[in-house]
């Protein structure tokens, strides 16, 4: 079994140091996962590993001898593969050609052998699992799951040089449940043919599921290298964070008020019939299997896709469209933070202000001192760390552009908060600040509704927990006192 | 150094244009005069580029301000021999590019179609009816009025200077005022910064409460009425209108604004960048033309300038993705 | 920040000023009268034959000649002229129509340097203007037209109005038909130019000729310029109706117009421009105004010829 040691890497850009003497070790045949809070220095590694930066000190060494990296192709040499979580692929190609894309097709006569291409294929989707991914449909039509399972068999196509150690980044980060699941599968068939898997993951059900060790690393140092037996969720969040976290949740304080939104007989796009109330101050969990209608609902809510029923926010009917539902008090988060949430490129501060421009406005001018006043604020609330409000959301983390979200979101106090996917792709330390927020703002009187494939984050956070199934809500329990488990089974049943 | 190099790049090459002619043309470059003439000879691109930037602000564009240009003062122009009062030409003809640009905000906002498909249709269409409305014909002479044709000859009157009367012309006057209003508005208005945001990410402004449809529609109004009023100082400044008179103006229009974003730390569209890039480019026009330089070479130092200044602001921008 | 942006900026940095450096290098500050010449039509063949006789002459004179080709922007004529007169030349020559030019005309008054049309038309700032007769030309050839068909008979007319030079050949011959009490105009046809001319003319003119199958039904062609001839030719031809007798007649006998003519087919006549006199005349006429010469008229006409297979070789 090879073995890749990094030892003492040191990496600093201009005054900043990213990693400070860290050091990693990955053994074929075993899933690694490598954790650490944003910031801590896990892409840099990944980085210097790809050969896209090269450490200032520190050595790497692969079964004893020294490991020369510094470009993505001496990284390809040295058998490592990476998976990040932006996929790749031609979407309007078949399924085979993708996998064939940096590799030469096979040929007879000249011509391309479309029989043999997509045998081959076949064969690496088969290796790992993934039978059910038709060969030759076509890329663009398939989940970001499958896609990401056709990237790693693209890997495994008969051509002499299968990498030995797999680097995958946050591959959960957009994959409904199921999806996991058949991805889990695939890294178990690799583990079995002897391959590592280097895992980043936030997600501790995951890491306490996947992995053999689990290696953290703090402000760029190495804090500790354990065997998964050894160890348990407390002392890795105690290892990440060098504090105690003995409840990721704070405590419940919410005393529901009058109901502040009630819908009835709201259907959308396979969802619904279906009516449900939150209170004043009531924060109420959303959840359900991937398909369950869990994905609609906030969006329907919020008016972004079509929708029938009868919904009233306090008494007043509300607007079935995004610019009125913001002007009355509704706020919303979407779940995916990229595409939907901000505008990369442009500053922090004009993601913030953009629903409230009509109140930091005097007759159509946007005054700025109010809106720079208010950005301020803000980004205090939720302990933003960005250099200043005129950076580009592009370069903060994703812990940082989430809350970036959620300072918009919490402008002048919203009388309903919805939340889809809250912390995905969140390191620790933001989840924590971020729960904070959500109470405090439910202390104060807002309504939240959170929908979420988390479930240790539906219970820790809720009160009620209304389950989707096949569009409609099977049941709404109290979540205080649920476990993970009968929420899962609750999840299964139908409506009884 | 790097990275003041990448902000102010752009800039530091347009002012050494500027500073290299003024060397290469100690007399006749660096005057009052000279700096008027190229004011007014820009005033119709400024207006075109800079009412452009609105919708390529939302990353859209218009290929059809061109067109729209012809079109309006053909408009206007047959409205003067038909003998209708100036005034009443006028605003005909704006209102025709404010159709246009609706036609094509409907297009692309409420139908969904691209606009570089939506807009090319459309310029052909005003490049047709443009052709139609005019009979083909150039109408030039006793059927344009001399009270319009005066228009861009006429100016503000700044006082003396070397015995000369210095005059600022009413076209510059015009471009200036257009400026000053659209900087107003994208810049210092909710209107502006939600076609801003709409740039950034239209599909996360719509989820944020921004009415994108109705936005994206009401700039394509914006530069179809910008693309009219070029067209109108154009049929001013020849005092004439021919069906095909200002469909130069739209890949011009397009460069500088491309060329202005170079100049911006964002690399993203915005007004007074665009009028840097109009300057730049009508600076090179004067000063090569000063020096002789023979107008085929002069067409391909243009667009060799503004591939150098697209090269090193993109350049730039991968030292950073690849830092 | 890596090294590129630094490295790049400089190298291409670098080779601007060396671009630089030659172009004020050829600028070459020569000595004898700066002329410029202005034309949005530089790629037009007539064109180009008077701009290098113009040329020509001007070598022999001495002057340093500016060619400067707006690609058909007439507005950048105005800013052209006004860029030349703050610079100071001797002597302007327009190629434009000088109603359309008004500002730059002013400019160049203001500036006090004399302005000269090559085949522009007349303006009171302009000194003079040298040009074929178009009226004369159009004369010629639809003269020659209702004489051949005996002033009776169905004709085509390819016209293109919104250009005033050729407008003009236009109103000519609709004066000379309607006085043949016997010729119809069948159609007046204006091509779409934007590809030159004969492509359009040839789809017009095969539509024309599929709505008039009789032989003798169409009797004469007459094209304002050569290209639309060329084009009605090629259309005849494929048709298989060369034997009818169709008479087409072009103005302007371009190479291409003298061969069809030489090869004695339909196309029978075109009238030829002296385009290398109106150039030499033009520079001639400069060089006697800059020599302190008052003109009294201000057209002044270089003499046209009559093309015909007789000569078209000539």
């Amino acid at each position: 079994m090879p073995e890749l040691r990094l030892s003492g890497i040191v990496k600093t850009f201009g005054p900043a140091r990213a990693l400070d003497r860290a050091a990693l070790s990955l053994r074929g045949g075993e899933v690694h996962a490598l954790m650490g809070e944003n910031g801590a220095g896990k892409s840099t590694l990944i980085r210097i590993l790809a050969g896209l930066e090269s450490a200032d000190s520190g050595e790497v060494t692969l079964d004893g001898a020294l490991l020369r990296l510094g470009s993505p192709d001496l990284a390809k040499t040295a058998g490592f593969q990476f998976l990040h979580q932006e996929n790749h692929v031609v979407p309007a190609l078949s399924v085979a050609e993708n996998m064939h894309l940096s590799r030469p097709y096979p040929q007879r006569f000249g011509l391309v052998h479309w029989t043999k291409l997509r045998t081959a294929a076949v064969d690496a989707l088969g290796q790992l699992g993934a039978s059910h991914i038709d060969a030759r449909s076509v890329m663009g039509s398939l989940g970001a799951g499958d896609q990401m399972l056709v990237r790693i068999a693209a890997t495994l196509l008969d051509d002499g040089d299968a990498p030995w150690a797999y680097v995958m980044d946050e591959p959960t980060a957009a994959l409904s449940g199921a999806e996991a699941e058949r991805l889990f599968k695939a890294i178990a068939a690799l583990k079995a043919t002897g391959a590592a898997i280097l895992y980043v993951s936030h997600r501790m059900d995951e890491v306490m599921r996947l992995a053999d060790r689990i290696t953290v690393l703090r402000d760029g140092a190495h804090v500790a290298t354990r065997d998964r037996a050894a160890t348990n969720r407390d002392k890795i969040i105690r290892d990440m964070t060098g504090r105690d976290m003995t409840d990721l949740f704070p405590r419940h304080t919410a005393t529901s008020g009058p109901p502040a939104l009630l819908v009835r007989d709201l259907r959308a796009g396979g969802l619904g019939p279906l009516s449900f109330a939150v209170a004043e101050g009531e924060i109420l969990g959303v959840a359900g299997l991937s398909g369950s209608g869990r994905e609609v609902l906030l969006r329907a809510l919020i008016g972004a896709v079509t929708r029938a029923g009868d919904l009233q926010l306090r008494g007043v009917p509300l607007a079935a469209n995004p610019a009125g539902a913001w002007a009355q008090g509704l706020a919303y988060v979407p779940p995916e933070r990229r595409t939907e949430g901000v505008m990369p490129r442009r500053a922090l501060a004009e993601t913030i202000a953009l629903p409230h421009l009509a109140r930091l406005s005097r007759l159509g001018f946007v005054q700025r001192r109010k809106t720079a006043g208010l950005v301020r604020r803000l980004a205090q609330d939720v302990r933003l760390k960005a250099s200043g409000p005129d950076q580009p959301i592009a370069e903060l983390s994703g812990g940082n552009q989430q809350k970036v979200l959620f300072a918009r979101a919490l402008a002048g106090d919203p009388a309903i908060l919805l939340l889809d996917e809250p912390t995905r792709g969140v390191d620790v330390g933001a989840k924590f600040d971020i729960y904070t927020l959500i109470r405090d703002l439910a202390a104060r009187g807002t309504a939240v509704i959170v929908a979420s494939s988390d479930l240790p984050e539906l219970i820790g956070l809720s009160d009620r927990i209304a389950i989707l199934n096949a569009g409609r809500i099977s049941q709404i329990l109290p979540a205080d006192g649920l476990t993970e488990a009968a929420l899962l089974t609750a999840c299964y049943q139908k409506e009884s | 150094m790097a990275s003041f190099l990448r902000h102010y790049g752009s800039l530091i090459g347009m002012a050494a244009i500027v500073v290299f002619f003024w060397i290469a043309l100690p007399d006749t470059f660096m005057t009052l005069r000279n700096w008027l003439n190229i004011s007014q000879q820009l005033s119709m691109l400024i207006v075109v580029a800079v009412t452009m930037t609105v919708v390529m602000v939302m990353g859209d564009f218009d290929l059809s301000v061109g067109a729209m240009a012809s079109l309006s003062g053909v408009v206007a122009a047959v409205l003067f021999a038909q003998g209708l009062p100036v005034p009443v030409a006028l605003a005909v003809a704006l209102a025709v590019g404010l159709l246009g640009g609706i036609a094509n905000g409907v297009l692309v906002s409420l139908i969904g179609i691209l606009p570089f498909v939506a807009t090319l249709a459309t310029m052909t269409m005003f490049s047709g009816a443009a052709f139609l409305v005019s009979g083909g014909k150039t109408i030039f002479g006793r059927d344009i009025p001399q009270e319009f044709a005066d228009f861009a000859r006429s100016g503000l009157p700044l006082g003396t200077w070397g015995g000369n009367l210095v005059v600022l012309p009413a076209l510059t006057l015009v471009a200036a005022v257009v400026t000053l209003l659209v900087w107003i508005v994208l810049e210092h208005t909710i209107y502006g910064r939600r076609l801003y945001a709409i740039g950034g990410n239209a599909d996360a402004a719509r989820l944020a409460g921004v009415k994108v449809a109705q936005l994206r529609l009401s700039a394509f109004a914006f530069t179809g009425m910008g693309a009219a009023l070029a067209g109108i100082m154009y049929a001013s400044r020849v005092a004439s209108a021919n069906p095909v008179q200002g469909d130069g103006l739209m890949l011009t229009a397009i460069a500088a604004v491309f060329l202005g974003m170079t100049a911006t730390r964002d690399g993203q569209p915005n007004v007074l960048a665009t009028v840097a890039g109009v300057v730049t480019l009508g600076v090179m026009d004067n000063g090569l033309t000063q020096l002789q330089v023979d107008s085929y070479v002069r067409q391909v130092l243009v667009g060799a300038i503004i591939l150098l200044a697209v090269s090193i602001s993109a350049l730039g921008r991968r030292a950073i993705r690849l830092r | 920040m890596t090294g590129i942006t630094r490295r790049s900026f400089w190298r291409i940095a670098g080779l601007t000023l060396a671009t630089a450096v030659a172009i004020v290098g050829s600028a070459a500050f020569a000595e004898g009268e700066k002329i410029a010449v202005i034309t949005p039509y530089l790629s037009q063949p007539g064109t180009q034959f008077y701009v290098e006789a113009f040329q020509a002459r001007a070598k022999e004179l001495g002057w340093e000649v500016n060619i400067i080709d707006t690609a058909g922007d007439v507005a950048a004529v105005i800013s052209r002229m006004e860029d030349v007169s703050a610079q100071g030349v001797n002597a302007i020559v327009l190629n434009v129509d000088p109603a359309q030019v008004g500002a730059g005309l002013d400019a160049a008054v203001a500036a006090n340097i004399p302005v000269f049309g090559m085949d522009a038309g007349a303006d009171p700032r302009i000194k003079a203007n040298i040009t074929s007769n178009g009226y004369a030309m159009a004369a010629e050839t639809s003269v020659y037209v209702a004489n051949r068909i005996g002033g009776a008979g169905a004709v085509v007319m390819f016209v293109f109005d919104a250009f005033p030079p050729v407008q003009v050949r236009g109103a000519v011959a609709d004066a000379v038909f309607k006085n043949h009490p016997d010729i119809t105009v069948l159609d007046r046809v204006t091509p779409d130019v934007s590809d030159g001319g004969i492509a359009d003319s040839r789809a017009k003119m095969e539509a024309i000729l599929a709505a008039n199958p009789e032989p003798g039904s169409i009797k004469a062609v007459w094209a304002a310029w050569d290209q639309p001839a060329l084009g009605a030719l090629q259309a005849i031809e494929a048709a298989g109706r060369q034997g009818e007798g169709i008479v087409i007649t072009g103005i302007d006998a371009n190479p291409q117009a003298r061969d069809a003519i030489a090869a004695d087919g339909n196309f029978e006549a075109s009238v030829a421009q002296d385009f290398q006199g109106i150039g030499s005349t033009t520079a001639d006429t400069v060089a006697r105004v800059l020599g302190g010469e008052t003109l009294k008229a201000n057209v002044i006409y270089v003499p046209t010829k009559l093309i015909t297979s007789s000569n078209a070789k000539d």
